[in-house]
């Protein structure tokens, strides 16, 4: 029985590193895809194309606009002169945002009446334009507040100095320059991990059922246990090692820290490999060819990215969606992800998420077995 | 679980259906120990599916298969430890060096340590590919492939072993070579399990079995089939004007079938004694007849005639 | 070119497809699968944060914050604890993304019309979410605060002079910025991906590891019918997909649709022929199922999701990693799919995203013809 396991592993590390461009493949795609995706992969919003259109001339619509090429949420990149120019602008576009400024707009602050300022924003990436929608109003309100105050100021000093002022004094735990390719990397740690295991594994057996060399194993007294636990222990070595080689990459090149324990995330590695290299070996045990066993790869691997929460918050996704976020390994995984390097935190805390993985990776390895037989039939 | 004898394969009523389709319809037969047993039969005859749900690949739809004294539905595990088996499709890890394919099966079959250099030197002085050890197993040619995987499935001296046509795509000498193997091992009282479909190879069986269409239609030494396929006598004409003389031959009260060998004849009589008689008649009919005499059947002929359906299979001495 | 021998090879290949029904099922399935949990499993419009509440004071003037928060829609106010040990808790498990702790003296100063602090402790390991988060947070707090402001200048009997900027935010192409007019329409691009590139670089490669291109090569058949005749089939598929796509994105997700059908064709059709030839490129240098997914994988699956536009936006990735974006071809398409979608753009607009495919496909087409070549030799 040990020996029986011991020569299927030779053989699997074998089929895994005898060949040059395999060995290459294990190791330099997980590690580009993490340092490109790295960058890649985010949320935050600058330098946001913009032209202005200044029908006052002001010095406060000047002031106004000024604000915009001082922030760097912003790029002001073109001064229109006439309405006309808008549309081709954001029909070819060259620009994200247009602000415009009507004539008597300095003349209805002065008074204290509200004085219209124009965004046309383009509405195609909805994301970029809801957080550009916000920071626009963020440049308004403080720029009608300092105003105010100027105008208090000027009318009568001391009431000012007594007004009550309530400030948000904001704390970011963990990270306080809110990085947010600290949110990121551990994610792409994670998802190219499923990636790279599942599409490895779910060749595993149909490629030697493809190639004939199934039958000749499935006469010799080796069980289904044995062989799958043969199958899935050198993916499961290549997947830890792909996580401490992108983890060191991503710690040392993207300075996301590693708070935590390292034993707690090769735990939550090992856990989550399991649930992973189970599908796969089901996925293979249930194709009959490799195009069949990649098609149903892709079919599982690609809702598993995007339901669990790598970068599309559950908590924003229809109930039914997020019930099926907990079949998703991955949900689990990214949690241990950044718990371990962010938060800093332990067992204490991450125990529901190694259980859940326990409990799927124990299902889908059982399945997998049960799912093997020794016959063609 | 009687373990009658470890050494045998018996077959009661054994019955394979995919769908409508029947594979394997209600064969019987038993080998007798290190017998080389041949199982003959045109493609699709169900050659290939008897053999698989010998070794437990697949399950019959019913009848009863006991395999080295173990069932094959209730202990497929067990027959596994007991049997040596060769797929037709060539099925060893072309990324693998020879001698690591041969530790990899040595180990799925539980070769003891102490045995495990031996055997694997016997089975590349077997394979001839001593010296070859670390040569990958994808550029080795044919013959050798065959012989290494001939040398993979038989490691832990099973009593019996099962080739699925060993031999298709390997050249003449190869194919000897491979023979002498079979039968040096059938020497050492090893049942050997083979199927084909070249006729020189079957020579070689000690008993062979014919499969058509699912069905167990003969069974029997060569010579027994070759005999016993042909009711009757077996002549060889040469003659010309071949169309003309098969006409004139069908109508000739006696001659039970006429079939063309190549610039030749071979007729089915029911008496040899009838041959001067069919000369006259082709004579008569301006037919020159160069030759006229009774042959022995080749396994051939009786391939044909069984498969056809044109004999019968109850064997019958041949008087000489 | 003899289109006798081409489509004999096409009819193979459609057989084939046929046959393998599982594959085709898959193909069939995948853009369903893919645009619903895409369409409502992606929305980044971020609310019900989870807000953890520390009230120090417990006052009517607290509560009454506090129940601004209750009421906002980003927030929900899922607890309230007595000490900053529960927040630390709450915090490191993920219970709580935003703590608000208020003062003890909160009511005490703004009676006094002192400043006054509230603190806001964020989970910054999600810093996208954090500082919509805080924004937020600033909102409801700023209201608050000029209420409170209001109230204490007009007991001061101050002039009061108003002045406020009214921001008019209009939105063009995608009026009511929902996350899913944004993605549903990438989604084709992201299905043809996996058909064109994997599906046909693992058919190929199948041909050659069970030597049946070897037989076809010894046929008079020319390099170029067997790309095309073996492409054609997949061809055919991918429109058909697309049409899927699109017809579920109108009538079920309701996407607008203000293009042409045509120019969608187009693009489509010129999309496909450049990830059909980068398929058979792959497929032909490899020679080899497993290495053909593995490389088509890292080429175009993941890039298509990260690199091409597709939720993050070009825009906003580091110059450096910029410049990688223009070898995926998905990088274009999408620009495509969703202009014709939302914009209505006809061809004269997208002239740029279409050429650069047109080069594309004709480099592709170019590199698999070569490397075809010099494979028979």
């Amino acid at each position: 029985m040990i020996e029986r396991l011991r020569q299927i592993l030779v053989k699997e590390f074998i089929h895994l590193f005898r060949d040059k461009h395999a060995r290459f493949s294990l190791i330099v795609p997980p590690l580009l895809q993490m340092l490109i995706f790295g960058y890649a992969a985010t949320y935050e919003v600058n330098r946001v194309s913009t032209a202005v259109l200044d029908f006052d001339h002001s010095p406060e619509s000047r002031e106004f606009l000024e604000r915009f090429s001082a922030s760097s949420r912003f790029q002001v990149r073109y001064i229109l002169q006439n309405e006309s120019q808008i549309t081709s602008l954001l029909d070819h576009r060259r620009v994200v945002l247009v602000l415009q400024i009507q004539p008597g707009f300095a003349e209805l602050l002065r008074k204290g009446r509200t004085a219209p300022v124009q965004a046309v924003l383009d509405g195609t990436d909805s994301n970029t334009a809801l957080i550009a929608a916000g920071y626009i109003n963020q440049i308004a309100t403080r720029f009608a507040q300092d105003y105010q105050l100027q105008l208090a100021d000027r009318l009568r000093p001391a009431l000012m100095t007594f007004a009550p002022r309530i400030e948000l004094q904001e704390r970011p735990w963990y990270n306080a320059n809110l990085e947010g390719r600290w949110f990121f990397v551990p994610g792409v740690i994670g998802t190219v991990l499923l990636v790279t295991v599942i599409t490895l594994t779910a060749f595993a057996v149909v490629r030697e059922r493809e190639i004939g060399t199934l039958e000749q194993l499935m006469v010799t007294p080796i069980s289904p246990a044995e062989l799958i636990v043969g199958k899935t222990l050198p993916f499961l070595l290549v997947g830890l090692a792909t996580v401490i080689i992108t983890a060191i990459a991503g710690t040392l090149w993207f300075q996301v820290p590693f708070r935590g324990n390292v034993f707690v995330l090769l735990l939550g590695t090992t856990l989550f490999l399991s649930s992973a290299l189970g599908v796969g070996l089901l996925i293979s045990t249930i194709c009959w060819t490799q195009q069949q066993s990649f098609s149903l790869a892709f079919f599982y691997v690609t809702p598993a990215i995007m339901l669990s929460g790598f970068g599309y918050p559950i908590a924003s996704m229809p109930h039914a969606l997020q019930l099926i976020t907990y079949l998703d390994p991955l949900r689990f995984y990214l949690v241990v992800l950044r718990g371990t390097f962010i938060k800093g935190v332990g067992l204490g805390v991450l125990w529901p998420q190694m259980l859940a993985m326990t409990l799927l990776g124990s299902g889908a390895l059982t399945l997998a077995t049960l799912r093997f037989h020794k016959t063609l039939d | 679980m009687t373990r009658s004898n470890g050494n045998s394969v018996e077959v009661e009523n054994l019955v394979k259906r995919f769908g409508d389709f029947t594979a394997v319809d209600r064969i019987s037969f038993q080998t007798r120990t290190g017998e080389v047993f041949g199982f003959l039969g045109p493609n699709g005859s169900g050659k290939s599916t008897t053999i698989r749900i010998l070794c437990g690949l697949l399950r019959p739809t019913s009848g009863r298969a006991i395999v080295a004294g173990y069932d094959v539905v209730q202990s497929p595990e067990l027959i596994r430890r007991n049997i040596g088996y060769m797929s037709q499709k060539f099925s060893l890890y072309a990324d693998l060096t020879v001698f690591e394919n041969l530790r990899f099966y040595a180990g799925m079959y539980g070769v003891p340590a102490a045995e495990l250099r031996g055997r694997i030197d016997w089975a590349l002085e077997m394979a001839g590919l001593r010296g070859r050890e670390s040569n990958l197993t994808g550029t080795l040619a044919g013959g050798w492939k065959q012989r290494l995987a001939l040398g993979c499935a038989v490691l832990h001296r099973p009593p019996i072993v099962f080739l699925d046509e060993p031999t298709s795509g390997v050249d003449p000498l190869s194919r000897r070579l491979f023979w002498e193997l079979i039968q040096r091992m059938s020497g050492d009282g090893v049942t050997i399990f083979v199927t084909t479909h070249y006729m020189d190879e079957a020579e070689y069986c000690n008993r062979l079995a014919l499969m058509n269409g699912g069905k167990l239609i003969a069974l029997g030494t060569p010579t027994e089939l070759k005999l016993g396929s042909i009711q009757g006598w077996l002549l060889l004409l040469e003659c010309d004007r071949l169309g003309e003389a098969i006409e004139r031959l069908r109508r000739f009260d006696g001659v039970r079938d006429v079939a063309v060998f190549g610039n030749a004849l071979h007729l089915v009589v029911s008496d040899a004694a009838a041959a001067p008689a069919i000369r006259a008649a082709l004579e008569a009919d301006a037919i020159s007849v160069t030759s006229l005499q009774p042959i022995r059947p080749s396994l051939e002929d009786a391939f044909v005639a069984l498969t056809t359906g044109r004999g019968a299979n109850c064997p019958s001495e041949l008087p000489s | 070119m003899s289109l006798r021998r081409l489509l004999a090879v096409s009819r193979k290949e459609v057989f084939q497809v046929l046959r393998d029904f599982r594959s085709l099922l898959i193909v069939l399935l995948m853009p369903l699968m893919l645009m619903t949990v895409l369409g409502y499993g992606i929305n980044l419009d971020t609310r019900h944060i989870r807000v953890f509440a520390f009230d120090r004071e417990g006052s009517p003037a607290s509560q009454d914050l506090l129940k601004r928060f209750e009421s906002s829609e980003y927030f929900d106010l899922v607890a309230t604890v007595t000490d900053y040990r529960a927040l630390a808790a709450a915090l490191d498990d993920g219970r709580c993304q935003l703590a608000i702790v208020i003062p003890h003296d909160f009511s005490a100063r703004l009676h006094d019309g002192r400043p006054v602090n509230v603190q806001a402790l964020v989970d910054g390991s999600d810093a996208n979410t954090a500082e919509l988060a805080i924004g937020y947070a600033q909102g409801v707090l700023g209201a608050y605060g000029a209420t409170v402001q209001a109230d204490y200048l007009r007991k001061s009997n101050a002039p009061t002079v108003n002045p406020v900027l009214s921001v008019e935010v209009r939105t063009w192409f995608n009026e009511d910025l929902e996350s899913k007019n944004f993605i549903v329409p990438g989604v084709a691009a992201i299905v043809m991906a996996v058909i064109g590139v994997l599906l046909t670089s693992l058919t190929i490669a199948r041909e050659w590891e069970r030597g049946t291109m070897e037989q076809l090569i010894s046929t008079p058949v020319t390099a170029l019918e067997i790309v095309i005749g073996k492409l054609l089939p997949y061809f055919a598929l991918g429109m058909l997909d697309t049409a899927v796509c699109a017809a579920i994105a109108v009538w079920w997700f309701e996407v607008p649709f203000r293009g042409s059908l045509a120019t969608l064709a187009v693009g489509s059709g010129i999309y496909l022929t450049a990830i059909l030839g980068l398929g058979f490129w792959i497929s032909v240098v490899t020679k080899n199922q497993l290495a053909a997914s593995q490389i088509g994988l890292v080429a175009t699956f993941l890039p298509s999701f990260l690199l091409s536009g597709f939720t993050f936006p070009i825009e906003q990735m580091p110059l450096g990693v910029q410049p990688f974006t223009y070898v995926i071809a998905a990088r274009y398409y999408i620009v495509i799919l969703k202009s014709v979608f939302l914009r209505g753009s006809g061809l004269g607009a997208l002239a740029g995203p279409l050429i650069a495919l047109v080069a594309y496909a004709l480099i592709m087409v170019f590199l698999a013809k070569r490397s075809f070549h010099k494979s028979l030799a």
